[in-house]
């Protein structure tokens, strides 16, 4: 069973990820970018790979990798948890939801890049300032998501639960909350490639560590393998969390899918 | 099967006019580069380092006065600098610029790579680069950085690390903080202080009524030049009549550009960098204090923008302490210069 979600998920990759190096690859010769700017491949691979220097370029690359993965993962989960508990509290009182829904829209429409300095005068430049940046970038799409799956219960189910003495509380758990088992997911899904660029935004404006710091360093200093490097492993990354998301929506979803 | 509906034609239609711009993009590159008739050397790109500030007087001075077009080009565009990702180096790498001011920390490492660039001429005899720090919290000696907040732009990345390795310090004992070009972000205490051009800030925050210090790199292990006029060797080796006809008009627009400092500022604030919301005032002081590293005893007895042979061995040592080992030869060539000013020795400052 989980294997064959596995699969049914991951298969589709393999082809795409053919696809877009192949694109890549075509995309710098038809445009005639010079191979000392727009790397190609294989130059990437030997950057990595077989040059002498491959260990230390490892070392650096996916060292800085790491901090970005840890940085997205903050991001990820504040922006999801304070969706859902923001959207709970929605639902259970209207009142609050017509106060602050356009409160929110309001904040999402200012870009981020123009925030963040006000961010980090807030908040720093540790671990929290990066939850914040990061955290913005997933909440609001996923409280817009999160909210409309609460609120598209069915009425007969909850009337049912209403007629045997249940409470707003108990209809939030019994019925709104695996209806909403969905648009979570969904939500999840869209966050995880937007937790990166929150913290590539995080690391870029406030950190100084990490890919998003990294990457630009390595332009101002003329080294476009580490770019394409860089570039190349955040990808991968946010291909394979974005799968790994999937498999784990197909798994849920279908121990839910008899409340739907 | 024959018939062709709507998306199709938009597909192929799409295609083509795809083609066409490849095609346009091909020929823009090198129709920049014929055109050798007549003295018509047509449209070129010069890619500026940083925003349009005074920094770039000399130019402002050729394009008004209209050196450019005497010397044979019937446009030269300024393109601005500054922000991530539109250094010289890989403008003049994807053909998206013709010449480029840039600096020695990084036209050597991309020379490094294996591009084939050369410097050929150094508005900058001194480098302006500064640890600029306040007055109550002063940084006046490298060793002073440790433990210190020190902001520093991705692009000034070379030039950070060949102080710390200048000096001996160790890089994992000074915080680097993320920085864009806000002094703000030193008087808010943000920062201790941060890497940046001599010529603007202090002079920006001396207006504010903020006691700033600086240190500059240039004495400190790091004899730099700066604003480094910067171009493929092909265009030494294919168009060294059209290379030597703009160094010609830009060796006249900084003449004048040095001469009238307030002119200079009048023209970056209220023309060329007028977005920018340049303050005249603050300009002309900077236009001052630039002065003194563009004319230097040398650039008064041989020319501006030449760098003497004792300079460029400063620059490869400097170089070389910052780990760019890279030879005289494969970053320098100042033949095109010289021939310029044997050909018009009237050129040289009076």
């Amino acid at each position: 069973m989980i294997g064959r979600t596995v699969l049914r998920v991951v298969g589709p990759l393999l082809p795409s990820v053919l696809i877009v190096v192949a694109a890549w690859w075509l995309f710098l010769e038809a445009f005639g970018i010079s191979p000392l700017v727009g790397k190609r491949p294989h130059q990437v691979w030997e950057y990595l790979f077989t040059v002498p220097e491959a260990a230390a370029h490892r070392d650096a690359v996916f060292g800085a990798l790491g901090i970005t993965i840890r940085d997205a993962a903050i991001g990820f989960t504040t922006g999801m948890v304070a969706a859902v508990v923001v959207a709970m509290t929605f639902v259970l009182f209207r009142t609050v939801e017509q106060t602050f829904m356009p409160v929110a829209m309001l904040l999402r429409s200012v870009p981020l890049v123009v925030m963040t300095p006000l961010i980090t005068l807030v908040f720093g430049r540790d671990l929290l300032g990066v939850a914040v940046i990061g955290g913005i970038v997933v909440f609001f799409p996923a409280l817009v998501n999160i909210a409309f799956g609460l609120r598209s219960a069915s009425p007969q189910a909850t009337d049912l639960v209403m007629a045997y003495g249940g409470t707003r509380t108990t209809v939030l758990r019994k019925v709104a909350v695996p209806t909403a088992m969905p648009s979570v997911f969904a939500s999840a899904r869209i966050s995880v490639p937007s937790s990166i660029i929150g913290a590539l935004i995080a690391e870029w404006l406030a950190t100084g560590q990490g890919i998003g710091a990294e990457i630009l360093r390595a332009i101002g200093g003329f080294r476009y393998d580490e770019v394409w490097a860089d570039i190349v492993v955040v990808t991968s990354v946010s291909i394979v969390a974005y799968a790994a998301v999937g498999v784990v929506e197909s798994l849920v979803l279908a121990r839910f899918s008899d409340t739907r | 099967m024959a018939s062709l509906d709507r998306r199709a034609f938009l597909r192929t239609s799409g295609l083509a006019g795809l083609a066409l711009g490849l095609a346009a993009c091909g020929g823009g590159g090198t129709s920049t580069g014929g055109g050798g008739e007549g003295g018509g050397f047509g449209a070129v790109k010069l890619q500026l380092s940083w925003k349009k500030n005074v920094e770039f007087a000399g130019e402002y001075f050729a394009d008004s006065k209209g050196y450019y077009k005497a010397a044979g080009f019937s446009q030269v565009e300024l393109l601005s600098g500054g922000g991530s990702g539109t250094s010289v180096e890989s403008g003049l790498a994807t053909g998206r610029c013709w010449i480029g001011l840039s600096a020695p920390t990084i036209t050597a490492p991309a020379v490094l790579q294996g591009a084939q660039l050369k410097i050929v001429g150094a508005t900058f005899q001194k480098n302006p680069f500064a640890i600029i720090s306040l007055g109550k919290n002063p940084i006046e000696d490298p060793k002073a950085l440790v433990g210190k907040r020190i902001g520093v732009q991705d692009s000034n990345e070379l030039v950070w690390n060949a102080l710390l390795k200048a000096n001996e310090i160790d890089p994992a004992s000074v915080t680097r903080v993320p920085f864009q070009s806000d002094p703000s972000m030193l008087t808010s205490g943000q920062l201790d202080g941060y890497v940046g051009f001599v010529t603007s800030g202090p002079v920006r925050l001396k207006m504010q009524g903020v006691d700033a210090t600086y240190l500059l790199f240039a004495d400190h292990g790091l004899p730099l030049a700066a604003e480094t006029f910067t171009v493929r060797q092909e265009t030494i080796d294919n168009e060294r009549d059209k290379l030597k006809a703009f160094l010609t008009a830009e060796i006249k627009g900084w003449k004048d550009a040095v001469a009238d400092p307030a002119k200079s500022a009048e023209m970056a604030a209220n023309t060329y960098g007028k977005d920018l919301n340049l303050d005249v005032k603050e300009q002309t002081e900077e236009a001052k204090m630039q002065n003194e590293l563009v004319v230097t005893p040398d650039a008064k007895a041989n020319g501006l923008f030449t760098m003497t042979p004792e300079l460029i061995a400063q620059n490869v040592e400097s170089l070389g302490k910052a780990g760019l080992a890279v030879k005289a030869e494969q970053l320098f060539d100042l033949s095109v210069l010289d021939e310029v000013y044997q050909a018009d020795p009237s050129l040289k400052l009076a």
